[in-house]
């Protein structure tokens, strides 16, 4: 556990933790002390030999005094280890996640590290405070062992021989806990996995279903979340109790041990109570120590998870960057996968500087992983990716984010006014050029029907905007962040007409003098583009103009004549059919 | 009136009330039976300095007993009241269950699903302390210190106060901080609020950090010192590159600062708040805790009983029992405190449990009204001046009027807000008109059978909804009593049928866990399930056909395979998909602006004929 802490604290603190650890033990010892001293005392009081009793009172009240001066000093090490503790854990969970590849951030990810900076830092930091709790159960009952073996071996036997049983038995039973306890969290989290449907699927359940709403897997999963809780109440009992059967064992063997030494042997009835006294006081941390274990464990999986996040290897930087040559991009032999499941399987394409590229084909084709490579998200897993010139990896991070502008599909917006969000782009703007990418990717019609105009707040992830609105925030960034190559993923929900419009016409803006890779899901869109790249099957199947793709009669062809096909088609209800059974 | 949180935790405990008073009641006996062990010990050695050898051991095996006892006890107690929490939980559940089944649906819309798992999940959750826990520790802290302090008093009065006085002190001093912890505990809220915040922010909107800026300061190794000679190229050489120096990585750690600034800030304001709030408070605990460390009153209860014994006003053996009992006495109090928080998540959890189950459920027939034919025959579908408005909000629709027609398509059109999707929600029932009727074969639909009407109109919503169970369930949701061949042929209909033989275990694949499906797929098998429900009446929203344009051809043909022979009302966003109507109600800011067929309203140059101009400009 100190080890533990001695890795996490960061170098920076370990003086500080060295004093934290010195004072608490110093207030473990003293206690202890003062527990030892306790036999001296009471057998000279017990004997009746007070005047003895009280010259032992000094050394005692030394061993307070000590206490509580180390206990001070012990409180004000804590606060000032926790406090930095935490500042540095944020500082570098923040400065971490920043430069973590974007590839790690999936969904499930993302809310484990959202959780991370709020409770989980907060139950690590506690570490502290359970540290010093965990050291005082040790420690002091330490002390008193030492006192005990020294002032009679025999009490000190039947004593020390119930600590193993003790500490067996307790982990005996946090085994048997631990399984219950996992089938249980299992069973509450398919429960809580089916509650979230059930209430989704409320409309669908009532209005198409036949079950007035109720859903079986539901009411299943709640029967199982109740058996297993069941389960593990009963299952957790013997462990429980057999800890505290185990310290009642201890103190019985202390009693006995006590009452036979003090009936049949040379030791006095007085020295006898004040080492049965001393005995008793030795079993009694052991049910703070099965607390303790329990909150260190759960401290012990938040660091688990916080180590985590801060070991994830970032994207390698060079330690000499090379400078970017004109706008050019070029995918060389690319090879890349998820989890070992390949995906583009040799993707060589080039776009020229100040082209138009887009990149279409199937869902699942890759489109969007050759932008997330070309903007370095992830590196190859072979194959190299130029830019400018230059292999992504050999150019400064901050450099090649200078040079791209990203429009992604779901753009998240930051809760701030519309200015805010659109000058992210580039924070130093004037209000002007603020305004003027703003009327250039039509957000000024946006602002228009909000009350505060470009001063308007979007709302946490942009939530006040529509799709199409957001999208043209975003791109009014990547206007105002003017980046000599864009790299955009069209919408492929539908945008109501006047969105599309605007869409459109301030995509022509973002065009002008720049390089361009588009992911296009609706082919109408990049039918100027300068080429068209066809992804399937982990390569580019086709490239060429719109004109000669069609003229090819490949897949491209294909998709468009479907595309067109969707675009023509009418709605009605005349397919012949009668209603009814 | 409403209930006070306290007041509705007590009602929702109520089932399982008798068992958690007789399990606290095991509890307390416990506690106090752990005094006699250490009575026993003193006891005994009362009778060890008188040199009394005979009946020593029938003391011991009673403090034998007490331990067996105790142990019994702790473990009825623990096991009565742990089993009536999960019975409680499991029967709140089912409540909540049920009740939610009968909310209007218009609760259900605007993303309700996280606060339904809040409450039925992590609310009744809450309640575990104040069920299983609170009335037993809170009892045993009461009691402990309640017999041994009787039992102290009893053996010397003297020392018994001095020691409670010196409890008491710090007692004084615990109560003191609790009142004034009070006050920042607002502040770290605030700030833990924002500090949640700023991490959502930073993490979903990371992609925006990494391409805009943020990452600079943490990300630019200052590397122009290092290795000035090394050859440019050779982009494979691993001593080329390496992860951030160390010592950089770490000194740029220390601060918070390189982590972007909104959440920097947050996280240091955080940290501050925290620090102030444990700062104030360290003298006093340190103080409060010198007062009644064990050592203080080891030394307090020796010290002044030796002085006491000296002056011949307390045996010497009483001090023993002030060191066994006395000792403990305040931590035994502490459970009053360190389960506060607990305390009060329960009762507000129980608040928000007892408010959901509150919630009025959703206008049902009293008498219901039989429609005049069966599910399988078309009725007319007749809005009459329809109004609606949300409760306290101003009225959207200003009076609808329509008549559907069997077998006829009606399309809804007009400009986003208009009131389109409202009404489409009206006739879904997710909410009643608040003025006028919509009426299903002359029937006034609040006055028919939930059931019943939807056998008669069915519904494709644009949001999918699939269930994580098998693809054969997911579309026989419709009719559970569809056979496999019917399945089938529905989904064969709605143009999915091979996909679903793709799956690994086909029909049988449990959608979520076994396989994925694409919007468009997944839309595919919803409208299977619509086919199944074979209504003849079918609201449907025309954006489905162009969700997904990867497969949009598939699901067209899947929609005109739904369409077919049936009464539609379609929402339209795209006028051409709804050209060929049998009529188009142009409606404008909650009234129908316009009605008519295509050409006509084309001819007419209103509204209609604007947006139909306005989009073949935007196509263009």
């Amino acid at each position: 556990m100190i080890a533990t802490l001695f890795r996490v604290v960061g170098r920076g603190h370990r003086g500080l933790l060295w004093r934290f650890l010195v004072s608490t033990a110093v207030y473990a010892l003293s206690e202890g002390a003062a527990f030892g001293l306790l036999v001296p005392l009471l057998t000279a009081l017990l004997g009746g030999r007070t005047g003895t009793a009280a010259w032992w009172l000094m050394p005692l009240a030394a061993a307070v005094v000590v206490g509580w001066v180390a206990h001070y000093d012990m409180g004000i090490s804590a606060l000032r280890l926790s406090s930095a503790w935490r500042r540095s854990l944020y500082g570098r969970i923040g400065a971490h996640v920043v430069r973590l590849p974007l590839g790690w951030f999936d969904g499930a990810r993302t809310g484990r590290v959202e959780r991370l900076f709020g409770h989980g830092l907060d139950t690590a930091v506690q570490t502290v405070t359970l540290t010093q709790t965990l050291i005082n159960a040790v420690v002091t009952p330490a002390v008193i062992g030492v006192f005990l073996v020294v002032l009679d071996w025999r009490i000190a036997l039947a004593v020390l021989v119930t600590v193993p049983v003790v500490l067996l038995v307790f982990a005996y039973a946090r085994r048997v806990t631990d399984r219950t306890e996992a089938a249980s969290d299992a069973a509450a989290a398919e429960a809580g996995t089916r509650l979230v449907e059930f209430a989704a699927a409320q409309p669908v359940l009532r209005a198409i279903g036949r079950g007035r709403g109720a859903s079986r897997p539901l009411d299943d999963a709640l029967d199982a979340r109740h058996r297993e809780a069941r389960r593990e109440v009963v299952g957790a009992l013997p462990g429980l109790q057999l800890g505290r059967l185990a310290i009642q064992l201890a103190f019985t063997a202390v009693l006995v041990v006590g009452l036979l030494l003090a009936t049949g042997s040379d030791i006095t009835p007085a020295r006898m109570i004040a080492l049965l006294v001393l005995g008793i006081h030795f079993l009694q941390p052991f049910a703070t120590l099965a607390g303790v274990a329990g909150g260190l464990r759960v401290c012990r999986a938040a660091i688990e998870r916080i180590d985590a996040v801060l070991r994830t290897p970032v994207l390698p930087e060079p330690v000499r960057p090379r400078p970017l040559g004109p706008p050019a991009i070029d995918l060389d032999d690319v090879r890349f996968g998820y989890d070992g499941v390949p995906l583009l399987d040799g993707l060589t394409l080039h776009v020229p500087a100040g082209s138009t590229t887009a990149l279409v084909g199937p869902s699942g084709a890759g489109k969007t992983t050759v932008t997330k490579l070309v903007a370095r998200f992830f590196d190859t897993d072979a194959g190299t990716v130029r830019v400018g010139g230059a292999d992504v990896r050999d150019v400064a991070s901050a450099d090649l984010l200078d040079a791209v502008a990203l429009v992604f599909q779901d753009v998240y917006l930051f809760d701030g006014t519309i200015e805010d969000n659109i000058r992210m782009g580039r924070p130093g703007a004037t209000p002007a050029a603020v305004r003027d990418a703003a009327r250039r990717a039509r957000v000024d019609l946006v602002a228009e029907r909000l009350p505060d105009g470009l001063a308007g707040r979007v709302g946490d992830g942009g939530r006040l905007l529509s799709g199409g609105e957001r999208q043209r925030v975003a791109i009014a960034r990547a206007l105002l962040k003017d980046a000599p190559i864009v790299l955009l993923d069209e919408a492929t929900s539908a945008l109501d007409a006047e969105n599309e419009a605007a869409v459109h016409a301030a995509l022509a803006e973002l065009r002008q003098g720049r390089t361009l890779l588009v992911i296009a899901h609706r082919l109408r869109t990049v039918m100027r583009a300068d080429q068209i790249a066809v992804l399937d099957g982990g390569r580019i199947a086709e490239l060429g103009t719109h004109a000669e793709l069609l003229a090819a009669d490949g897949r491209y062809a294909a998709l468009w004549r479907s595309q067109q096909r969707a675009r023509g088609w009418r709605l009605t209800n005349d397919a012949g059919r009668p209603a009814g059974r | 009136m409403t209930a006070t949180a306290a007041e509705d935790l007590a009602e929702l405990r109520r089932p399982v009330r008798g068992r958690v008073t007789v399990a606290a009641g095991a509890q307390v006996l416990a506690t106090a039976l752990g005094v006699v062990p250490l009575v026993a010990v003193v006891e005994l050695g009362r009778r060890l300095l008188g040199g009394q050898t005979s009946g020593l051991w029938a003391i011991a095996w009673l403090a034998v007993g007490a331990f067996a006892a105790r142990l019994v006890l702790y473990t009825l107690a623990g096991g009565i009241s742990h089993l009536a929490d999960a019975d409680l939980a499991r029967t709140l559940r089912r409540r909540l269950v049920r009740a939610l089944a009968e909310l209007p649906l218009g609760w259900f819309a605007g993303g309700v699903a996280a606060r339904v798992k809040t409450t039925v999940e992590d609310d009744v959750a809450a309640l575990h302390h104040a069920v299983a826990h609170a009335p037993g520790d809170m009892g045993a802290a009461i009691a402990g210190p309640v017999v041994a302090g009787a039992y102290l008093l009893y053996v010397d009065w003297r020392l018994a106060l001095l020691t409670g006085a010196a409890i008491g002190a710090a007692q004084a001093t615990r109560m003191r901080m609790v009142r004034r912890s009070a006050e920042p505990a607002g502040r770290i809220a605030a700030a833990r609020a924002e500090l949640s915040a700023s991490a959502i922010e930073l993490v979903r909107g990371i992609a925006v950090v990494k391409a805009f800026g943020g990452t600079r300061a943490a990300e630019r190794p200052d590397a122009t010192d290092e290795r000035p000679d090394a050859p440019p190229e050779r982009p494979d050489a691993p001593p080329e590159r390496a992860d951030a120096p160390p010592e950089r990585a770490d000194a740029a750690a220390e601060r918070v600062g390189a982590a972007p600034a909104r959440f920097a800030a947050a996280a240091e304001r955080y940290a501050d708040v925290n620090d102030e709030a444990q700062r104030i408070f360290i003298r006093q605990r340190s103080l409060a805790r010198a007062t009644v460390a064990p050592a203080t009153i080891l030394l307090l209860v020796t010290g002044a009983g030796t002085w006491f014994a000296a002056l011949g006003w307390t045996r010497p053996l009483d001090v023993v029992a002030f060191l066994l009992l006395g000792l403990g006495l305040f931590e035994q109090i502490t459970p009053i405190y360190t389960a506060r928080d607990q305390r009060r998540r329960a009762r507000d959890a129980a608040h928000r449990i007892s408010e959901l189950l509150r919630e009025p459920p959703e206008a049902t027939a009293a008498h219901p009204v039989a429609l005049p034919a069966p599910a399988g025959r078309a009725l007319p579908l007749e809005l009459d001046d329809v109004r609606f408005g949300y409760a306290g909000g101003h009225e959207v629709l200003h009076g609808i009027s329509a008549e559907l027609a069997p077998g006829t398509v009606t399309a809804l059109v007009g400009p986003s807000g208009a009131g389109k999707s409202t009404l489409g929600l009206l006739l879904a029932r997710f909410s009643d008109p608040t003025g006028g009727a919509i009426r299903l074969g002359g029937v006034d639909v609040r006055d028919v059978d939930r059931a019943e009407l939807y056998r008669h109109i069915g519904f494709l919503f644009q949001d999918v909804v699939l269930l994580r169970q098998s693809v054969r369930d997911n579309i026989a949701l419709a009719d559970p009593d569809a056979g496999d061949a019917r399945v089938e042929e529905v989904a064969a209909a709605a143009a999915i049928d091979a996909r679903i033989r793709d799956l690994p275990r086909g029909y049988a694949t449990v959608l979520g866990e076994e396989a994925e499906l694409s919007g468009g797929e997944a839309q595919r098998v919803s409208i299977a399930r619509t086919l199944l429900a074979d209504t003849p009446i079918l609201v449907l929203d025309e954006a489905t056909a162009f969700a997904d344009p990867e497969s949009e051809a598939a699901v067209q043909d899947a929609l005109a395979a739904l369409a077919g022979g049936r009464t539609l009302l379609v929402i339209a966003h795209r006028l051409p998909t709804i050209a060929h109507a049998d009529q188009i109600l142009v409606l404008d800011e909650g009234r129908v602006a316009e009605r008519g067929r295509h050409d006509d309203l084309l001819a007419a140059g209103g509204l209609y004929a604007r947006l139909w101009h306005a989009q073949q400009e935007a196509a263009a």
